[in-house]
C-alpha cells in the first residue's frame, strides 16, 4: 500500500517529475490528491496511533475538496494508504450507494486510480461512516472510520485541554460518574451510538458513531481499525488483536440494539443490524443496513458472515440470540480463541 | 434497494451539480465576468480570501462566482485549493506603518502624528438605498477632484506613542512555555520561539501560542468573529477596548532574494489592521493597558476590530465565553463550522436506529415501573 508513483528519484528534468503527477487522474493534482509530504505525515501519524492503541494523535489535517465533517479525516487517511494495487470500498451508514460515499469513492478513483468494490471481502481498504461491515474482516484489510467527535470525554467536559490531561492520567472517573447518573435517572445507560470503550485497558476511546451492535467487532479483530477526524485533526487506531471493552457496570451490562422477532424484509436475516422504515401505508418495515451483504444473503440466505475465511469462524458482532446477554466476562472469554487467553493479564 | 433517505449513484450527483449551475445562468442577464466580481465586489472577494487564508484576488473572484456569492463556500474553495499548493518560502516581516495607507483613523486621540485620514468609507453617510444604481452609468464622482500628486505620508503607528510611555503591556513578554503547541514538535519552531506557529501545518493543542490564536482569528469567519467579539461588549466579558487606530492599506510583501539575500518587494496585499488597548491591569503596582491586535485581508473593519477584542479577551483568560481560547478557536472557523453544521443533512439512519432502541427501552422500563405516570421528556444522546 505504498505510492507506486511517488516522486521519481531518478527524474532528469522538471518535465520528468511532472510526468509522475500528470497521469489519468485529476489534472494538476498529485497522485491521490495530497502531496507526498502530507501523505507521509499522515502515515507517520497512523504508525504512532498503532503504537499507542486508542490514543488520539494530532495531525496537521489538510483542507480537502470535501466539506469538513463529511469524511475529510477518513479520506486523508485512505488516500495516504492507497496505491494503484489497492481495492477500495466506501460505505456511508451501511450503504455503498449513499451520495457522500459515491463522492468519496469518485475522488479516490479520479486521483488515486484504484479499483473499487462494494464487496467487503474484496477490498484492501474500506472507508466507512458509522458502520463496521457484517462480514468478518481479515488481517490484510484496513477499516478507516470517519470520526465526527474524537474524544469520548467530550460528553462530560468540552475542554480538549482538560480531557488530554485526563487521558494522560487515565482518569476516567467523570465518565463513570456520568454513566452511573444515567443508571440512577433512567435505570440503564442511555448512550446510543458512540459508545465509549476502553482500549487495551489504557485509553478511553470514542469508536465513532457506530451502533453498539458493532462495538464488539473492535475487540480482538484480525484487521486494523483506523479512526480519523479531519475537522478535529486527530487520528487513532485499534490494531489487530487488541482488547476493546465497552464501559459498563457489573449489574448494568452493555446492551446492543435489539430487533426482537424482526427479520430483514429483503433477505430474511435475523443476525444483522436492521434499520426500520415507516412505509407510506403506515407499516414499519425492517431491512438490513449493510446493503452489500444483504444482496449476497438474498442469493444465499444461509451465507455465513465468515463465508470467505475457509471455515475459520470468528466472533464478529453480538451474539444474535436475544436471550443471550452480551458483555459478561465469561461471554468475552468464550468469544476469544483459547490461545489468546494466556496473552493478557486480565482479571 | 428499498427506501433510503439520500441514496444515489454518481449520475444523480452530477445532475444535482448541473441543476446548481443552472441557477447561476438561468436568468436573462449577461454573465458576470470574473473581472467584474474582482473589481466591483472587492469586499466579497476580500472576505473569501480572509476566511480562506489565501490572498489571491482573481482566484477569489472565481470562487465567489462559482459559489454564487456564498462567502463560506467561496472561502472553502480557496482553502481546498490552497492545501494543494506547494510552499516555496516565507515572506519577511513587514512594518505596517510602512504600508501604503489609504485610511487611518484613531479613536483614541483627537489628533495623531500624520493626522486622521478618513479615506474611503461609508461610515458617516446615511444608509439610504440608492435607487439610481439601477441605471448606473459608472461615472466616477472623484473625476473632477483636484488632487496634488504627492507621496502619502508615512503614518506612524498610534500605539507606538503609548508604547514609548510604557503604558502598553507587551504580550510577547508572556512566556508561558506554550510557544510550541505541537505534540509532534518537528523542529520548525525556532529556539527563541519567534517563528510563528502555523496552524495549517501543525495541529493546534492547548494552551495555544498567541501566534496560533492570531492566525486562527485572522482566518475566522467574519460573522463569528464579530459575534464573539460583540459578546465581550454585550456583558459576557470585560473587554471594551479603545482603538488606537484602524488602518486600511496596501501592505508590501517582501521576500529575501534567493541570490543576493536582499529584501525585495514582490507584491502587496490589501489589509485592515487595528490595535486596541483595554484598561484592565495585570499588576496593580505597574498598571499597563492590556492589548489586542487585529489584522485581516481586505477592507473588513468589523472583523479586524472583532479580532482585536478577541485577542485581548483571550489574553485575559477570564470567565467570559470569549476569553476561553479553546472555545473561541474551536468555533470561530467558518470552514469547520459550516461543514459540520451541514453534515447533519447526511443520512443518519444507523445512529437514529440506535437512539430509537434506547428511547424505547427506557420508555418500556418507565411504563413498567409506573403505568399511570406520564412519560417525562427524556433526552437521548445523539451528538454525532
Amino acid at each position: 500500500m505504498t505510492d507506486g508513483r511517488s516522486v521519481a528519484a531518478d527524474a532528469e528534468s522538471v518535465d520528468d517529475l511532472l510526468e509522475g503527477v500528470r497521469d489519468d487522474g485529476l489534472a494538476g493534482y498529485n497522485y491521490a490528491y495530497l502531496d507526498e509530504h502530507t501523505k507521509r505525515e499522515v502515515r507517520r501519524g497512523v504508525l504512532k496511533a498503532i503504537a499507542l492503541p486508542g490514543h488520539q494523535v494530532p495531525f496537521a489535517s489538510r483542507e480537502m475538496p470535501l466539506a469538513r465533517g463529511w469524511g475529510t479525516g477518513g479520506i486523508q487517511t485512505s488516500l495516504s494508504l492507497l496505491g494503484p494495487e489497492d481495492t477500495f470500498k466506501v460505505i456511508d451508514q451501511g450503504s455503498d450507494e449513499s451520495v457522500n460515499a459515491a463522492n468519496i469513492r469518485r475522488l479516490a478513483t479520479r486521483t488515486a486510480d484504484v479499483e473499487t468494490t462494494t464487496d467487503a471481502t474484496e477490498a484492501s481498504v474500506i472507508q466507512t461512516r458509522h458502520r463496521i461491515p457484517e462480514e468478518v474482516l481479515d488481517d490484510d484489510q484496513i477499516l478507516v472510520l470517519q470520526v465526527p467527535i474524537t474524544d469520548p470525554l467530550r460528553r462530560v467536559d468540552g475542554s480538549d485541554d482538560a480531557n488530554r490531561r485526563r487521558h494522560a492520567h487515565g482518569n476516567y472517573s467523570k465518565m463513570w460518574v456520568a454513566l452511573y447518573e444515567n443508571v440512577v435517572e433512567y435505570g440503564e445507560i442511555k448512550l446510543s451510538s458512540r459508545y465509549p470503550v476502553l482500549v487495551d485497558d489504557r485509553y478511553l476511546m470514542d469508536p465513532s458513531p457506530i451502533p453498539r451492535w458493532d462495538v464488539s467487532k473492535l475487540d480482538d479483530a484480525d484487521n486494523l481499525f483506523l479512526f480519523a477526524a479531519g475537522r478535529e485533526a486527530r487520528m487513532y487506531a485499534v490494531p489487530p488483536h487488541t482488547d476493546v471493552e465497552p464501559l459498563a457496570f457489573e449489574d448494568r451490562q452493555f446492551q446492543v440494539e435489539r430487533f426482537s422477532e424482526q427479520a430483514c424484509a429483503y433477505c430474511g436475516s435475523e443476525d444483522t443490524f436492521l434499520t426500520e422504515v415507516e412505509t407510506d401505508d403506515g407499516d414499519r418495515r425492517y431491512a438490513c443496513n449493510d446493503t452489500a451483504f444483504c444482496e449476497k444473503r438474498q442469493t444465499d440466505s444461509e451465507l455465513s458472515k465468515a463465508h470467505h475465511r475457509g471455515g475459520t469462524d470468528h466472533a464478529w458482532g453480538p451474539p444474535t440470540d436475544p436471550g443471550v446477554p452480551y458483555g459478561t466476562d465469561r461471554d468475552r472469554e468464550e468469544r476469544r480463541p483459547a490461545a489468546d487467553a494466556s496473552g493478557g493479564e486480565g482479571e | 434497494m428499498g427506501y433510503v433517505a439520500v441514496e444515489a449513484g454518481e449520475d444523480v450527483i452530477r445532475r444535482a451539480e448541473e441543476l446548481f449551475e443552472k441557477q447561476r445562468v438561468a436568468g436573462e442577464s449577461e454573465q458576470v465576468s470574473v473581472e467584474q466580481v474582482d473589481e466591483q465586489f472587492s469586499r466579497l472577494t476580500a472576505q473569501a480570501m480572509s476566511e480562506g487564508g489565501l490572498y489571491a484576488p482573481r482566484l477569489a473572484a472565481i470562487a465567489v462566482k462559482q459559489a454564487q456569492g456564498d462567502t463560506a463556500e467561496a472561502a472553502f474553495l480557496l482553502r481546498a485549493y490552497r492545501s494543494t499548493l506547494e510552499r516555496w518560502g516565507s515572506s519577511t516581516p513587514t512594518e505596517t506603518a510602512e504600508s501604503f495607507t489609504t485610511r487611518r483613523v484613531s479613536p483614541a486621540y483627537k489628533d495623531v502624528p500624520g493626522g486622521q485620514v478618513l479615506g474611503a468609507t461609508k461610515d458617516y453617510t446615511q444608509r439610504l438605498l440608492d435607487f439610481e444604481l439601477t441605471d448606473d452609468d459608472g461615472s466616477d464622482p472623484t473625476d473632477d477632484w483636484d488632487v496634488e500628486a504627492e507621496d502619502p505620508p508615512q503614518l506612524r503607528n498610534v500605539m507606538d506613542v503609548l508604547r514609548e510611555q510604557g503604558l502598553v503591556h507587551d504580550p510577547a513578554g508572556d512566556s508561558d512555555g506554550a510557544e510550541d503547541g505541537s505534540e509532534d514538535g518537528d523542529g520548525s519552531e525556532s529556539p527563541g520561539g519567534t517563528e510563528p506557529f502555523d496552524a495549517t501545518r501543525d495541529p493546534v493543542t492547548y494552551p495555544a501560542p498567541r501566534s496560533a490564536v492570531l492566525q486562527e482569528l485572522a482566518r475566522g469567519e467574519t460573522g463569528a468573529v464579530t459575534a464573539l467579539g460583540y459578546s465581550e461588549l454585550r456583558g459576557y466579558g470585560q473587554v471594551h477596548p479603545t482603538l488606537g487606530e484602524v488602518r486600511t492599506g496596501e501592505l508590501p510583501v517582501t521576500i529575501e532574494h534567493p541570490y543576493t539575500g536582499d529584501e525585495v518587494e514582490v507584491t502587496s496585499a490589501t489589509v485592515t489592521e487595528t490595535e486596541c488597548v483595554v484598561p484592565i491591569y495585570e499588576k496593580s503596582d505597574d498598571p499597563q493597558f492590556s492589548f489586542g491586535y487585529g489584522l485581516v485581508f481586505g477592507r473588513n473593519e468589523r472583523k479586524a476590530i472583532g479580532m482585536g477584542i478577541l485577542d485581548a479577551a483571550i489574553q485575559l483568560d477570564g470567565e467570559g465565553p470569549a476569553q476561553d481560547a479553546e472555545f473561541v478557536l474551536d468555533v470561530v472557523d467558518g470552514i469547520d463550522s459550516f461543514g459540520f453544521i451541514e453534515h447533519l443533512k447526511l443520512p443518519h439512519y444507523v445512529t437514529f436506529q440506535s437512539i430509537l432502541d434506547r428511547i424505547r427501552s427506557i420508555r418500556e422500563r418507565t411504563a413498567a415501573a409506573s403505568p399511570d405516570a406520564d412519560a417525562t421528556p427524556q433526552e437521548v444522546n445523539a451528538d454525532d
